[in-house]
């Protein structure tokens, strides 16, 4: 079974993003929001993290708290959802499991 | 799709506005909100006495307005909101409080209300921290 | 047949309400006969030090709480080998019987349950 992760925390100031990812299973996905979407700035750890992570885990980002921060770029395989597509993720994976 | 929501964080959170997006979302989708569970510092979204600077976003009104417009089963734990102050008529009584404040269209029932609503739904999801 | 649940607790036990609260799921849900399983990640297995003394904090025990657990019926009891060697803890002195496991083993076992709380 799926599950789709997500994460709101910044991942430089707290441990959830580094707990999160060696969970990730190979068919499962992240959704990276709130202060989560940090993870994608360039040039940092936890961007390298995601780059690495094996390519069948589907990665998202909540398209407005990327916008709402300016953040200049992400990785190409991080795909912006809004709150519809948000909801249809929810559908197709089997079980979210949110970081709180 | 039967979605249970729960919600673990106070309506300043950023957490508590994604919340409601989602459910608005969801709605539109054409799915069902099966229950909105509140727990820990999520049942402050249910509190009736925040006063809100105009220029922001009231999120326990949009609440009150959101769960009345679509008949939604909105409840809050009644541990979790004890020992935070958020109390009904009826527990400000039994226990000699000053004051009620928990807003109209939420009810106070236990965690089983939580665990019920998980195994009458296609998905739990949960939304706190920031 | 009732969908399963995987409570992760993330929470050390007496920096704020969120251990005991996780703990209320477990016991609700035990107390209702659900399928349930514990598994403690990161801070949480801060719960699992024996010999505790949270009276002088002012707290409840909650370490108490979590040995009434299989009394609730939940014996599926998890910790996270990699959370307990970050902290010091020795697994095989731990204050409840806990199954060790690895991250390719957890990746497992959180697929294995219906429903997953992470708190």
């Amino acid at each position: 079974m799926s599950t789709l992760h997500i994460l709101s925390h910044s991942p430089f100031s707290d441990g959830r993003f580094s707990s999160c990812l060696p969970l990730l299973g190979d068919e499962d996905a992240l959704l990276l929001s709130g202060d989560a979407v940090y993870a994608l700035q360039p040039h940092t750890a936890p961007h390298q993290q995601l780059n690495t992570l094996t390519s069948s885990i589907a990665l998202f980002a909540l398209e407005e708290d990327v916008s709402a921060r300016h953040l200049p770029a992400w990785p190409a395989r991080v795909k912006l959802v809004d709150y519809p597509d948000f909801v249809a993720l929810c559908c197709h994976y089997d079980r979210v499991n949110t970081w709180l | 799709m039967k979605f249970v929501i729960a919600l673990y964080a106070p309506p300043q959170a950023p957490s508590s506005r994604r919340t409601l997006r989602f459910a608005e979302a969801l709605l539109a989708g054409g799915h069902e909100i099966t229950r909105l569970f509140l727990y820990q510092d999520g049942i402050y979204n249910a509190a009736s006495t925040q006063v809100v600077p105009q220029d922001e976003v009231d999120l326990s009104h949009e609440w009150r307005q959101f769960i009345q417009r679509h008949q939604l089963e909105g409840v809050v734990c009644i541990a979790a909101a004890l020992r935070r102050g958020v109390l009904d008529v009826p527990e400000a009584q039994r226990h000699a409080r000053t004051a009620s404040c928990l807003a109209e269209g939420w009810t106070l029932s236990g965690l089983g209300q939580l665990h019920e609503a998980i195994q009458q739904a296609d998905r739990l999801i949960c939304f706190g921290g920031p | 047949m009732n969908r399963s649940l995987l409570i992760i607790c993330r929470q050390s036990p007496w920096s704020s309400l969120q251990a005991r609260e996780m703990l209320d799921i477990a016991l609700t849900g035990g107390a209702f006969d659900l399928p349930l399983a514990l598994l403690f990640l990161d801070d949480a297995v801060l719960q699992l030090l024996p010999e505790q003394q949270p009276s002088l904090l002012q707290q409840k025990d909650l370490t108490a709480n979590l040995q009434a657990l299989p009394l609730f019926g939940i014996e599926q009891l998890y910790a996270a080998r990699r959370s307990l060697t970050e902290r010091g803890l020795d697994e095989l002195s731990l204050g409840l019987p806990v199954q060790v496991l690895d991250d390719p083993e957890l990746k497992q076992l959180i697929s294995q349950y219906d429903q997953v709380i992470t708190l």
